[in-house]
């Protein structure tokens, strides 16, 4: 570091009436700092010889490495690919189950799909499919279904997305029945589960149910939903009509809460993650991977 | 160092020195942008905001959501394992401003379009943390409370138009008509599709059919976006 | 020493009491909502559904109160001080130094209370609606006429070096405020900008980086020209290094503008251009840390007695760290990493509470009893602000650099089969505890200005009454 040369000023002088005055010695620029600066003006005008640095009229110098962003992650793309592709050629040629049944093929599957889920699916499905406060999010990792909890369901439900439509039942809601005719419903519903003591109204709902509502159409004669229930001893179309008899709800048991499903509907709604043209459309072989890991959370039948 | 003893004593030069000082590199890093035609690609489904975007636009704005959120996605190989194809110029080409944001507080949402559910955006608007426990998320329940005002939309489509968005007179003429079929499930949209194509999205965005609200807005921009560019037919120059 | 007393009367001082007082305000109102800030971070029912005080409307309130409104009034009040005192004249004019008291507070008050309510043009750091922005127009130019007009009709022959950055500054801030805000209105609350995307994105950083190096950096390198030596009572240590650092400092800093851009949609060329600069930049960066600390070298025995210059050397030693810290973040590899990070807030409060709040507080301390011509009420209670400003800084950029660092980390991890590890909300989950630390750190900084603020309070209670000058 340099020192002061001679204590010498350069013989100006400010504000000096009060206080110190203010002046300036004139030491030399700091060697190491001077050189410092031209190491670093060096190293710019080597990094601008090797990239993309300066506009020209139409375009820009593309630098002697030819470097750009885009190659550089296609680059990194291509390591990962390279890396995946003895699982993935397999993957692709085997059948769910055969791969369930793979323990090394599995892992790695699993793998594929948890960093997936975290992001895609955690949001609605809570971490780990185990729900979350909100209503209207099934919880993945129990064994209660909607649609079905096997290798293929799931890998449809993933692809295709599903759409869950309960009617509005309310006149008021566009639906076709009275506020007592809806209490009425609410009772019967709760009774299911065990949740009514209201014996008369259960009665009245109980006829709704199987009647005029035709609420078993959709959640079957017993009430045990669409991938359970039957209808006069055949099976219910697959419309994903809850189990209403599990104590298992999607929106909330209270009496509130079902009252407002079945007076208002609801909308149950999985985007589709294998089609359509929107720009995060999986492959097959990432659903392949999420559905092994949905299906491995704990609930996979 | 004499010369500098010239400039020292001359407020006039100083000040002129200086200038020419700070303006060489805005001018040449800003101004061939607008030149240089590689800047922004060349893409093929690229849109102006539909009437109730862009409203959901200037109400993300006006939450200052860039704050915390980003809308670009880097060509790093995490994000786009994590939030899909990397952001391209053309995308924002008709953000008026632009909403890269600075920070990730929360995650990025250049293409959260589709990604979720309407009824997941209304759950998480109304208490963030009731769908994702680890949300740091301010909830945002008087969206759903508060019907959007929409008076000024022609005027602000207009003034869009001034500075460079596509709106068509047509667009500016039904914009009204327009916001509110793509609010509404029962109401027939042909002249939406038509005028802004057919992959819009058309739904009763905050599940209360009888009102348009702000959450209407917001979840209908946040459900477009990302989504326009077809990158089944954008081929990048990565090779 | 003072050979020839000039009359006090000569110099408007009422001006920089002005800006003085409401500086400390806006620190203590700009350091408050930081903390709430932090808080609501750490703990998000503190929102509490409330529209007008949720993290995105409050979060520019609070950097336009720190920047503009403390920052801003710290630079009126010093460089309407330090050029009066360098050039031996009066103010310019007495009608536009008001001008610039009364527009540039009614701008922070048009600011308070449109944020909160979401009026905003949402372009970070210039959020500002058009006609507050035609205001700030109409505002700087009357500083820089006023400046301007001071230095013109000066009785010394040289500049002092002071002034060349605060004048940069004035310069700068005009250019960089105009070109950004250029919008066309639809209403009186409502515009969209010219520029959109990637344009506006390069125009809006172009201004974002120079808000940092301009009105962050040069003005506040002014503030350490005049009062280091000052306080120091020491020459300055070079005036070479000054000429050369001056300038470099102002060619090299606007081009760093797109080192915010690193792996965008802006092109690469841009990206290179803001990295390379800014590496370039870090040299005459620390011209001004040389200056000022070796400036101090040879009074280091008055650091023991004096907390002023403690203040001084430790904002000097803050910048010499952010100034390197900041090359080296816009090093594209390096940026790929901390960028979306905390660990950018954590290098911006280095240099915004290090640097600027330090170098500002000394001045503060060393201006209140000279304005007011009495002695500070309690050099012990300066020290502590010391203390807890120092202690409160580290704690932050400590619980920020780790933050920043680990969720930038646990963003990029893959397991063996190199799929990614973590959700994007683990990441959260993860910031937590740095996210307590770092209201911890804010408060104490914040319990440190409200000390200061008593005791600068207790220091012109025991001026005359009146506002009456005594000479110091």
């Amino acid at each position: 570091m340099a020192d002061l040369k001679d204590g010498k000023t350069t013989g100006h002088q400010w504000d000096e009436d009060e206080g110190f005055p203010l002046q300036e010695y004139n030491n030399p620029l700091p060697r190491w700092w001077l050189y410092t600066f031209y190491a670093t003006i060096i190293w710019a005008v080597i990094y601008w010889i090797l990239y993309p640095a300066w506009p020209m009229v139409d375009g820009f110098t593309k630098g002697m490495w030819n470097w750009s962003m885009y190659k550089e992650l296609q680059q990194d793309l291509d390591d990962v690919a390279a890396k995946q592709k003895p699982f993935n050629d397999r993957l692709g040629k085997m059948s769910l189950k055969e791969i369930a049944s793979d323990n090394a093929l599995l892992q790695f599957a699993v793998s594929g799909g948890k960093a997936m889920f975290g992001d895609y699916c955690a949001p609605c499905h809570g971490g780990g499919g185990v729900g979350v406060k909100a209503g209207g999010f099934p919880t993945l990792a129990d064994d209660d279904w909607l649609f079905g909890g096997d290798l293929e369901t799931i890998q449809e439900t993933i692809s295709n997305g599903r759409n869950g439509q309960m009617p509005a039942h309310l006149k008021s809601a566009g639906g076709a029945f009275s506020d007592a005719q809806v209490d009425d419903l609410t009772q019967y519903v709760l009774s299911l589960s065990g949740k009514s003591k209201d014996a008369v109204a259960v009665a009245r709902g109980d006829t709704l149910f199987h009647g005029e509502a035709a609420c078993n159409s959709c959640h079957g004669d017993k009430g045990d939903g669409s991938l359970k229930g039957t209808l006069a001893g055949g099976p219910l179309p697959p419309v994903g009509a809850p189990n209403l008899t599990d104590a298992i709800w999607l929106y909330g048991g209270d009496l509130q809460t079902v009252r407002e499903s079945i007076a208002k509907g609801r909308v149950g709604q999985m985007p589709a993650w294998g089609t359509g043209t929107t720009n995060r459309k999986l492959t097959p072989l990432q659903i392949k991977q999420l559905t092994l890991y949905v299906h491995s959370l704990g609930g996979g039948k | 160092m004499i010369k500098h003893e010239t400039i020292e004593k001359n407020v006039s030069l100083m000040t002129i020195l200086t200038l020419v000082a700070i303006a060489i590199g805005g001018l040449v890093e800003i101004v061939p942008l607008f030149f240089i035609k590689s800047t922004i690609e060349p893409v093929k489904g690229m849109r102006a905001y539909t009437p109730l975007e862009l409203k959901g636009r200037d109400i993300y704005i006006r939450e200052g959501c860039y704050n915390c959120h980003s809308q670009m996605i880097r060509p790093l190989r995490d994000e786009a394992a994590r939030y899909g194809h990397y952001s391209l110029a053309a995308e924002s080409m008709y953000d008026h401003p632009f909403q890269w944001g600075s920070k990730r507080t929360g995650p990025d949402l250049a293409r959260i379009g589709g990604k979720y559910s309407n009824h997941w955006h209304q759950a998480h608007m109304e208490a963030p943390r009731s769908v994702v426990p680890e949300s740091v998320m301010p909830g945002y329940p008087w969206l759903r409370k508060t019907d959007l005002k929409y008076d000024d939309i022609e005027k602000r489509m207009q003034v869009l138009n001034m500075v460079g968005v596509p709106y068509t007179a047509e667009q500016i003429a039904n914009a009204k008509k327009d916001l509110v079929d793509q609010a509404s499930l029962a109401s027939d949209a042909s002249g939406l599709t038509k005028r802004y194509g057919n992959k819009v999205p058309k739904d009763d965005f905050d599940a209360q059919p009888d009102r348009v609200t702000e959450l209407d807005a917001l979840v209908a921009y946040l459900q477009m976006l990302g989504t326009l560019v077809d990158f089944s037919s954008y081929q990048a120059q990565t090779r | 020493m003072g050979q020839q007393p000039i009359q006090q009367h000569l110099y408007d001082y009422e001006i920089v009491k002005k800006f003085s007082a409401v500086s400390v305000i806006y620190a203590i109102v700009g350091f408050l909502v930081g903390v709430i800030l932090a808080l609501q971070l750490a703990f998000p029912d503190l929102n509490m559904n409330v529209p007008y005080i949720t993290f995105g409307r409050l979060r520019p309130l609070h950097t336009s109160a720190v920047i503009f409104a403390f920052g801003g009034s710290v630079l009126f009040a010093t460089s309407y001080y330090v050029v009066q005192r360098t050039c031996k004249v009066r103010l310019f004019s007495d009608f536009l130094s008001g001008f610039t008291f009364w527009g540039w507070n009614l701008v922070v008050v048009l600011v308070v209370i449109t944020y909160p309510l979401g009026i905003t043009q949402g372009k970070e750091y210039a959020e500002p609606i058009w006609p507050i922005d035609l205001l700030i127009t109409v505002v700087w130019v009357a500083y820089f006429i006023n400046f301007v007009g001071t230095l013109a009709k000066r009785k010394v022959e040289h500049i002092y070096v002071a002034n060349w950055f605060y004048l940069a500054f004035i310069l700068a801030v005009a250019m960089l405020h105009i070109v950004n805000n250029l919008a066309v209105p639809v209403s009186l609350t409502d515009s969209y900008p010219v520029f959109a995307g990637v344009q506006d994105a390069m125009v809006q950083w172009w201004y974002g980086h120079n808000a940092v190096g301009f009105f962050l950096t040069a003005a506040f390198l002014g503030l350490m020209y005049y009062f280091v030596p000052k306080q120091a009572e020491r020459p300055v240590y070079s005036y070479r290094l000054s000429v050369v650092h001056f300038w470099a400092l102002s060619f090299l800093y606007i081009w760093a503008g797109p080192h915010h851009l690193h792996y965008t949609a802006l092109p690469d060329w841009a990206s290179t251009l803001g990295a390379t600069f800014s590496i370039m930049l870090l040299l005459p960066s620390w011209g001004g840390m040389i200056n000022g600390i070796m400036t101090m070298s040879g009074a280091w025995h008055k650091l023991r007695t004096d907390p002023i210059l403690r203040f001084f050397i430790v904002s000097l030693s803050f910048y010499g760290m952010s100034t390197f810290e900041g090359p080296m973040m816009s090093i594209k590899t390096v940026n790929a990493l901390s960028h979306y990070t905390d660990w950018t807030i954590g290098h911006v409060h280095s240099g915004t509470l290090g640097w600027v709040s330090m170098v500002s507080f000394g001045a503060l301390y060393h201006l209140v009893p000279r304005l007011w011509g009495v002695s500070i009420y309690s050099v012990r209670l300066i020290n502590f602000h010391f203390w807890l400003s120092t202690v409160g800084v580290v704690i932050y950029i400590v619980a920020m650099w780790i933050s920043g660092i680990m969720q930038g980390l646990m963003w990029r991890q893959y397991d063996s089969f190199g799929n990614l590890s973590y959700s994007f909300a683990e990441t959260v989950a993860a910031m937590h505890p740095y996210y307590v630390f770092r209201a911890l750190g804010g408060a104490v900084f914040l319990v440190g200005a409200l000390v200061m603020a008593y005791n600068l309070v207790m220091t012109v209670r025991q001026a005359a009454p009146a506002g009456q000058r005594v000479a110091a």
